[in-house]
């Protein structure tokens, strides 16, 4: 039996505004999958709907071919974007109570819940009401509130928002481990270097569709370009500070500069066009070469090329529009908003 | 929809082993984080002595006046000749402060009332006078013997009119004590006086002879008094307890933890462990304010006379009522209270949840359960004048609304404490209600389901009808 999490066909609208066009892509069993996409792509209600928070109006989820409406709750973790504890109730008590959901028995609970809380470094705050705590510190408690129970799939939306260099450095120590025991990890972020670092798969959404979707490595590819990266002893340095880029390299064919830079220039190398004849040329132009390097195109690369603007930039966007306004039904923020409002 | 299923079309068997379990441990959680709220400490405490304070009100209320006997009345006999018969101070006294019900004191009957006037007898009529004139004393009366017949003769100063019930009680009394007089210079023996002025036997029938018993609530003012204490208790109940309901969820969709609980328990589990762990404290709470409060009523009588002393002892209306209504409060209605307040409330509470689903706000909350507010007071009012004969109890609007299940608890309860509905009547409000609860919890889950997830919106019809649609 096909032990993934697999998503086919789903749709989901909102009134006039549909969330969901037609999603599909499959999570493999125990890898740690990326869920990439603008804020508004869908990325929220793909996860409710896996969860079974909300029903789609078409398609399937399933996990190891079983709808995932029937898989034992247990079976799930869940953080969701929207950070939420009871504000007074002690965190400990907090941890025992999404535990007991679970099915796991309160002593267990606790136990579990107190190893974590030392993990996090926040041993002395079982006894605190949740509303005491900073946001980040409530952060790290929601996490282990839906790792507690020890779910096959975690779901995490953003999971790094929020959280300073020392916790996240502390966060994917943890997704390691629990990647090490057979969980199967989906997250997604707009930091698209926590991808690279992290994971073994992505879906990139847009709008409610899927752009691309595969292991790293084939997304990597099926751009059908490379990046070279080339750096010149002696480049002339404008007043910007940039380097110029030598003008032979202007020239050739299947070849432009996609990122000038102090050190070195980035080249994106049509498909088809051997990389190598970068070096050569450079030779030919009597260039001392001081490094030169055949690389995948970045994801965030990937991302600016199919859904027009960086990750980031987007981030920022949307959450200016979240706060202005809320969509009119659902709390899933607007799909299929107008191209120029994000342009 | 059978339990473990949620809002929604198909089977969602990935909950179902946990319905029972997390009904639990939400109940849990809604039990335990109130009731070690220090709000809940204070209500309890201030509800239980607002309760006992309730039942021991009449004795409160005296012992709170104090010393003061009442209205003082000085009696002047000056030289009387022959005296009365009568001991004129004692009998004033008396008939004075005795129930309405009989003219004429007889032996070990009334005098235990509490005093409403406080009757002495004086030697200077004048300064007797200056203390009505002052305000110390409401009148003096004082005694002559008329030349003729030899008859008593009254003389009353008073500041007060001839019409005032004050001096129509004093005219009373004084006829009284003429009667007793005279009866004692006739010859007849105190004995003799007790068996004449005994009251006959008195019975007031309906008219109409196909009339049932029982329907005036003046009749039976006991089952009047039970009636009308429960339907409070239900009525506070909802109001109360079902604004908690609307409060906790409104809470979990302020901070957002909704949704995590979401994927991991149903609307419905969620929803039924909130009302049954609210349902749950709500009963204990009544439990604590409602035993000392019927202990209280209970030994009214003995409260009574330990606080004021057994002369003062408060008696007759109150220790009878007090004790009419604990005796009176049958093993039938309790039961009949039990399960139509458990199932009233379910059916309440269920709705006050669903209802504080769709807003965001704390604020917005008594917007939204505002027409669940207005139909429960509606209920209550209809109960209420029903059973105070504002509305006839056996009126068809009355009998149709006793059946219908938002509306039963509260009137079902009146027309069974006061004997116009009978074992099947219950019967069948209680299976409606039964049959209304799950619809209720449907309608509910579906409207929290689509509502949990819905921020910024105002509380509208329209609102109300998307969530309904939405899946």
């Amino acid at each position: 039996m096909d032990m993934s999490l697999v998503l086919d066909g789903l749709v989901k609208r909102f009134g006039a505004i549909t969330a969901l066009d037609g999603i599909s892509f499959e999570v493999p069993r125990g890898q740690v999958f990326g869920f990439l996409g603008a804020n508004g792509a869908g990325k929220t209600t793909t996860m409710r709907i896996v969860l079974d928070i909300l029903r789609p109006d078409a398609g399937t989820a399933t996990w190891a071919g079983t709808p995932t409406t029937d898989v034992p709750r247990e079976t799930w973790g869940y953080l969701p974007e929207e950070r939420g504890l009871y504000p007074r109730l002690q965190v400990l008590e907090q941890l025992v109570f999404f535990a007991s959901l679970y099915g796991i028995p309160r002593d267990v609970a606790a136990a579990r819940g107190r190893e974590w809380l030392a993990r996090f470094r926040i041993p002395d705050y079982e006894k605190r009401r949740a509303e005491e705590l900073s946001k980040g510190n409530q952060q790290k408690v929601q996490l282990i509130a839906a790792i507690l129970h020890e779910p096959v799939v975690l779901l995490m939306d953003e999971p790094f928002v929020g959280l300073d260099p020392v916790n996240v450095a502390l966060l994917k120590e943890a997704f390691e481990e629990m990647r090490g025991r057979g969980t199967t990890l989906v997250f997604s972020t707009h930091q698209m270097e926590m991808v690279e670092e992290l994971c073994e798969s992505v879906a990139l959404i847009d709008r409610g569709r899927l752009v691309l979707g595969g292991s790293i490595r084939d997304v990597k590819r099926s751009t059908g370009r490379q990046v070279v990266r080339l750096a010149l002893d002696g480049s002339s340095v404008d007043g910007a500070g940039v380097a110029d880029a030598p003008a032979w390299l202007a020239s050739m064919p299947g070849v432009r500069v996609s990122r000038p830079g102090h050190d070195y220039v980035e080249l994106a190398v049509d498909h088809g066009v051997d990389p190598e004849i970068v070096l050569r040329a450079a030779l030919e132009h009597g260039e001392r070469v001081t490094n030169f390097l055949i690389a995948d195109p970045s994801i965030e690369e990937i991302f600016i090329e199919r859904v027009g603007r960086p990750p980031s930039e987007d981030h920022h966007l949307a959450a200016t529009e979240a706060s202005a306004a809320t969509p009119p039904s659902g709390s899933a923020p607007p799909a299929a908003r107008p191209p120029e409002v994000a342009a | 929809m059978t339990a473990g299923q949620g809002a929604g079309d198909g089977p969602r068997s990935g909950y179902a082993a946990r319905t029972m379990p997390n009904i639990t441990t939400v109940a849990r959680r809604e039990f335990m984080s109130r009731a070690r709220t220090r709000t809940f400490r204070i209500t309890t405490i201030l509800l239980v002595i607002a309760g006992v304070g309730l039942a021991l009100a009449p004795i409160l209320f005296q012992w709170l006046e104090g010393e003061s006997r009442g209205d003082r009345v000085e009696v002047f006999l000056g030289d009387i000749n022959p005296p009365p018969n009568v001991d004129v101070v004692t009998a004033l006294s008396q008939i004075l402060n005795a129930n309405a019900g009989s003219p004429i004191p007889l032996p070990g009957q009334g005098g235990d009332s509490a005093p409403k006037f406080d009757v002495s007898s004086t030697d200077d009529l004048d300064a007797a006078r200056r203390h009505v004139v002052d305000g110390s004393s409401i009148a003096v009366l004082a005694l002559g013997r008329s030349p003729g017949a030899g008859d008593l003769k009254y003389d009353l100063y008073s500041k007060d009119s001839a019409l005032s019930r004050k001096v129509q009680l004093i005219r009373q009394a004084a006829i009284s004590i003429t009667i007793q007089d005279r009866l004692t210079r006739a010859g007849v023996s105190p004995i003799d006086q007790a068996r004449l002025f005994t009251p006959p036997e008195f019975s007031l029938l309906p008219a109409d002879p196909n009339a049932k018993p029982g329907l005036n609530p003046a009749e039976d003012p006991t089952a009047f008094l039970v009636g009308f204490g429960l339907s409070i208790a239900i009525f506070m109940a909802i109001i109360l307890y079902g604004q908690w309901i609307a409060y906790s969820v409104a809470e979990e969709k302020n901070s957002r933890v909704m949704e995590i609980v979401l994927a991991a328990a149903t609307p419905f589990q969620l929803l039924a462990g909130k009302v049954v762990g609210v349902g749950a404290l709500a009963i204990l709470q009544y439990v604590i304010v409602a035993i000392p409060m019927i202990l209280a009523i209970v030994f009214q009588g003995q409260i009574s006379s330990l606080i004021l002393g057994g002369a003062g002892a408060l008696g007759g209306g109150g220790a009878e009522g007090g004790g009419a209504a604990s005796a009176g409060i049958q093993f039938t209605t309790i039961v009949a209270f039990g399960v139509l307040f458990v199932l009233g409330f379910a059916t309440y509470a269920c709705l006050y949840a669903g209802a504080a689903s769709l807003v965001s706000r704390q604020e917005e909350i008594n917007q939204i359960v505002a027409p669940l507010t207005f139909v429960s007071v509606a209920g209550y009012l209809v109960a209420t004048y029903a059973g105070t004969g504002l509305i006839p109890i056996d009126s068809p609007v009355v009998i149709v609304l006793s059946f219908v299940p938002l509306f039963s608890p509260y009137l079902m309860l009146t027309r069974l404490s006061l004997g116009t509905a009978g074992p099947v009547d219950f019967a069948i409000a209680v299976l409606l209600l039964l049959i209304a609860i799950p619809a209720v919890l449907w309608l509910a889950a579906r409207l929290y389901r689509s509502g949990v997830l819905m921020y910024g919106q105002s509380p509208s019809a329209r609102t109300l009808w998307r969530a309904l649609r939405a899946d």
